[in-house]
């Protein structure tokens, strides 16, 4: 059996199966009944493209005929278990979306934590449904279909990616636990950033130096709050960012930081200290006796006439 | 075999008698001339001059001759050979009696001994690896309460104004704290000065130093060093780590400690210098292991700075000592730090995990590498000869101890008064990654959020700084800030060793080496079109410090292992040896080795393995 002959015997094949499947496994996939269609004639080139390349991959274990067959009939029999998971895909898919759709809209000035938790809480939740243990109604665990049946596992990618952007960002030290709504210290943190916003704006016309001045017991109470907050940990990546942003104002924009102002008493200070070790080193060149060696000649190093040893002793 | 041990310790005790009576008078300038001690001593010498080489003697002969026509009375000077020092008996002496005892001994005896031999070298580790975590936990705790102090004063002046307060603070507590570490190193054991290393060097190779195995020289130089580290000075506690290891398997493998005149009674076989040696060689080996976490490296160490006499089972011995040694450190600090049993803590310096992403290197790099260390050994050479001077200059008339002392507290307050004005007119500010978490960020005049960069390198220990020298990413410290703090580092670092205080070399030249080496990189990056090639200035900072350190120390084969073995990278062997090959070529060129140097000052007859170079001319 030549390769040629046999990847297209098994290419014929595959569009068979392909055809016999199509019917659940893009329902599957892509939950939109309008995509079907386009979806299905795309895919068959690539499909076909595939087994073609990998031909003699196919070949290796020598399958014939009846067992290719098998496996066509037993395929539609393992998806048709899963209607129920395949509703569970497809609310997630819907979530899924729509959390991405959040935090999109809220990447800058950085609000996921405030905006997308909600719609997080409800994504982990179908997430645990389909991760859960417990069997579907046709008896089949989703967990083992949607999750773990092939090598990219792109429920579990996709969940993952997220979880690790939710993770980076912090957001669980600012929301109660199950998603409900945010904490106290978060809200309590975002109403004092926003008196000190206001307080800016009300004295960001003219001298800047009369803003440093109104405006400093509300900042220094913020930053006090938020220092506080980092210690404690209970920090996210909106707080932050809120801080961030208000620190460059008041310190960068409206220039509020301390100046640089005592630079003589330093400089004046440090270069007395500067001055101490010359002092010193010249008053002990100066006063301090110079410490002496006394040379010793040995007497049977002599007759060498190469040696001399010195008896090391104070002057 | 108790004839044997009563002849030996006899033997030996005379020695350390003789060595104390001979210090005493020496320290208080008693003229009483010694005619028994002056004849053993010079033959002493004498033995060791027939041995040295032609050149040597030449050396010698024109030296005499110049001084022929003086009085007998010169200042100090390199060339002269001290009689305080005698040699140690390496030798078996092989007479009848030696034999015979010899040939008592059961096999069950021959044994034991054994036995004992592996017993005391665990307890060498065991107890190096404890003084070596005593010393870091005491370090880290004296020190973050000392900056946590001048912290949160320097955050209070900086709002209602007199930072020159906060200034002279830091300066008074940086000399109280020297103070007391010069205090007990000039006025009771003033061998335990420096880094110890050269004295352990001298004495693995025959040459007895008094006093320097003593427990009390133990005691001092671990509080000394503690103090000095503390106490903000431009030094290190690794070198110190070596001294201790080597006293610690001084006291245990005799048995018994002259500084608290007990006799324990056990391990009297070992009294004999032969055995000491081999002890001593596996105590500085476990030091090395603990200072860098580097049990293959301290082995070396000893072997290269070390014993003169070495065999498979010594060898084995040496490496198990090490071992348990930097184990012990690693399982006491993994207590410390509330996670028992994590043994990812090896050394005192910890030079943290180089990811092996950022840290790949290429080919058309190591010609650069190779320059690196050219200028490593030209700025070792530097350094070498800048605190020659000064070395000689502090014998000839810093003499006193209580000069000492003014001198030390004076480059404490130096160091903080420089540090201070460095940290102050530096207007370089970053915002703080979150590995910065342990250190002490200070403010100063930056914008709220973000940290003065001169501050990380400057307030804070040298440990630490060397750290975040190697890991922070490309960006933190801009070329300026890098400039200044190498050239000043280097003549803080040039200017603390060879004070009264003990202290170590090691991580000072880590640090002016990583710091130049950090802005080698930046600047490679900024030179070439696209920087992304050279992107990683933390690469060049270690190259950097390999290259300061060869060029100030001068160690071959172990410190390479020893740099390996820190980074915990293997991969980086190849650039680290061909850079401490440069450096050391380059600087041998223009002045010895630190150690050397300073092992000539003190007028040891220490015999190099290598006759010296004929002399120009």
């Amino acid at each position: 059996m030549s390769v040629r002959k046999n990847s297209s015997f098994l290419l014929f094949l595959v569009l068979i199966s392909y055809a016999l499947v199509s019917g659940d496994a893009v329902n599957v996939t892509a939950s939109d009944s309008a995509d079907t269609l386009t979806q299905s004639s795309s895919l068959n080139p690539a499909a076909a493209a595939v087994v073609l390349v990998n031909s003699p991959v196919f070949k290796k274990p020598d399958v014939d005929s009846p067992f290719s067959l098998n496996l066509l009939s037993s395929f539609p029999e393992d998806e048709e278990i899963s209607v129920y998971c395949n509703d569970l895909l497809h609310i997630f898919g819907q979530r899924y979306v729509s959390y991405v759709n959040c935090s999109v809209n809220s990447a800058r000035p950085v609000k996921v934590c405030q905006n997308c938790f909600s719609s997080y809480g409800s994504l982990t939740e179908i997430y645990l449904n389909i991760s859960s243990d417990q069997m579907s109604p046709g008896n089949a665990s989703c967990r083992e279909s949607l999750l773990r049946s092939d090598r990219l596992m792109l429920v579990y990618l996709l969940y993952s990616n997220l979880k690790d952007i939710w993770s980076k960002s912090d957001c669980a030290n600012c929301v109660t636990k199950g998603f409900q709504s945010l904490t106290n210290d978060t809200l309590y943190f975002m109403d004092s950033v926003n008196q000190t916003l206001t307080c800016f704006e009300k004295h960001k016309e003219g001298n800047h130096t009369e803003l440093c001045k109104s405006c400093k017991s509300t900042y220094k109470g913020l930053n006090e709050l938020y220092s506080r907050m980092e210690t404690n940990k209970t920090m996210c990546i909106d707080i932050e960012d809120v801080m961030n942003v208000t620190r460059k104002l008041w310190s960068k924009s409206y220039n509020c930081s301390f100046p640089r102002e005592e630079t003589v008493p330093v400089i004046a200070v440090s270069s007395f200290m500067l001055f101490l070790p010359i002092i010193f080193y010249l008053s002990s060149f100066l006063h301090s006796e110079q410490k002496k060696r006394k040379l010793i000649h040995p007497k049977r190093a002599r007759s060498y006439n190469t040696l001399m040893n010195i008896q090391d002793k104070l002057s | 075999m108790a004839n044997i041990t009563k002849k030996v310790s006899w033997s030996s005790r005379a020695d350390e008698s003789g060595a104390t009576a001979e210090g005493t008078p020496l320290l208080n300038g008693s003229e009483q001339p010694r005619p028994s001690r002056q004849l053993s001593g010079s033959g002493g010498i004498f033995q060791i001059g027939r041995l040295s080489t032609v050149d040597l003697e030449e050396e010698m002969t024109s030296e005499e001759e110049s001084l022929r026509g003086r009085p007998k009375e010169i200042p100090h000077n390199e060339k002269l050979l001290s009689l305080k020092f005698e040699s140690l008996d390496y030798d078996n002496i092989e007479n009848q009696l030696f034999l015979e005892e010899e040939r008592r001994m059961s096999y069950m005896g021959f044994r034991c001994l054994e036995i004992s031999r592996w017993v005391v070298c665990g307890l060498i580790g065991f107890l190096t690896g404890l003084i070596a975590c005593f010393i870091d936990i005491a370090v880290e705790q004296l020190a973050g309460y000392k900056y946590q102090v001048v912290k949160t004063n320097i955050e209070k002046f900086t709002e209602v104004g007199g930072l020159s307060i906060s200034l002279i603070l830091w300066a008074v507590l940086n000399s109280a704290i020297v103070m007391m570490g010069a205090i007990i190193v000039a006025f009771f054991e003033p061998i335990a000065a420096g880094s110890g290393i050269p004295q352990i060097k001298c004495y693995l190779n025959g040459v007895k130093i008094p006093r320097v195995v003593r427990l009390k020289t133990l005691v001092v130089k671990v509080c000394g060093v503690i103090c000095s580290v503390v106490g903000g000075l431009a030094v290190g506690k690794e070198g110190p780590m070596i001294h201790s290891g080597a006293v610690v398997a001084a006291g245990v493998s005799q048995g018994r400690s002259t500084s608290l005149k007990r006799d324990f009674k056990i391990f009297e076989y070992f009294r004999r210098d032969t055995e000491k040696r081999d002890f001593v060689s596996a105590g500085a080996a476990a030091g090395v292991s603990a200072a860098f976490g580097a049990p293959v490296g301290g082995v070396l160490f000893s072997l290269e700075e070390g014993a003169s006499f070495w065999n498979q089972m010594l060898t084995w011995r040496i490496f198990f000592a090490s071992m348990i040694s930097t184990f012990t450190l690693n399982f006491f600090l993994s207590i410390y730090n509330n996670n028992p049993g994590d043994l990812s803590n090896p050394g005192l310096i910890n030079f943290g995990r180089f990811e092996s992403g950022s840290v790949e290197y290429n080919l058309y790099e190591i010609p650069l590498f190779i320059l690196m260390g050219a200028v490593g050994g030209l700025l070792g050479a530097l350094f070498n000869k800048l605190n020659y001077w000064l070395t000689i200059f502090r014998i000839r008339y810093v003499h006193r101890p209580c000069l000492q002392v003014m001198e030390a507290m004076l480059v404490a307050a130096v160091t903080a008064a420089v540090s201070f004005t460095m940290i102050y007119f530096s207007n370089d500010c970053q915002p703080l990654g979150p590995e910065h978490k342990e250190e002490y960020p200070l403010q100063l005049f930056c914008a709220d959020g973000e940290y003065n960069s001169m501050a990380t390198a400057f307030f804070n220990t040298p440990e630490r700084s060397v750290r975040s020298l190697f890991h922070t990413q490309p960006g933190t410290y801009n070329p300026w800030t890098l400039g200044l703090f190498t050239i000043t580092y280097f003549f803080l670092a040039c200017w603390t060793y060879g004070l009264a205080v003990s202290a170590g070399v090691f991580i000072p030249s880590l640090l002016i080496g990583a710091a130049w080496g950090r802005l080698f990189g930046i600047l490679l990056a900024s030179i070439t079109p696209d920087g992304s090639i050279w992107a990683d200035p933390g690469k060049y900072a270690l190259i950097g410090a390999a290259a300061q350190l060869g060029g100030i120390v001068r160690m071959t084969l172990s410190l390479t292992v020893i740099m390996v073995e820190a980074t915990g990278n293997v991969t980086y062997g190849l650039p680290i040896m061909l850079v401490l090959m440069t450096a050391k070529i380059v600087g041998d060129y223009f002045a010895e080795g630190l150690y050397d140097i300073h092992i000539k000052l003190q007028s040891v007859p220490f015999l190099h393995w290598e006759r010296p170079p004929p002399l120009i001319g």
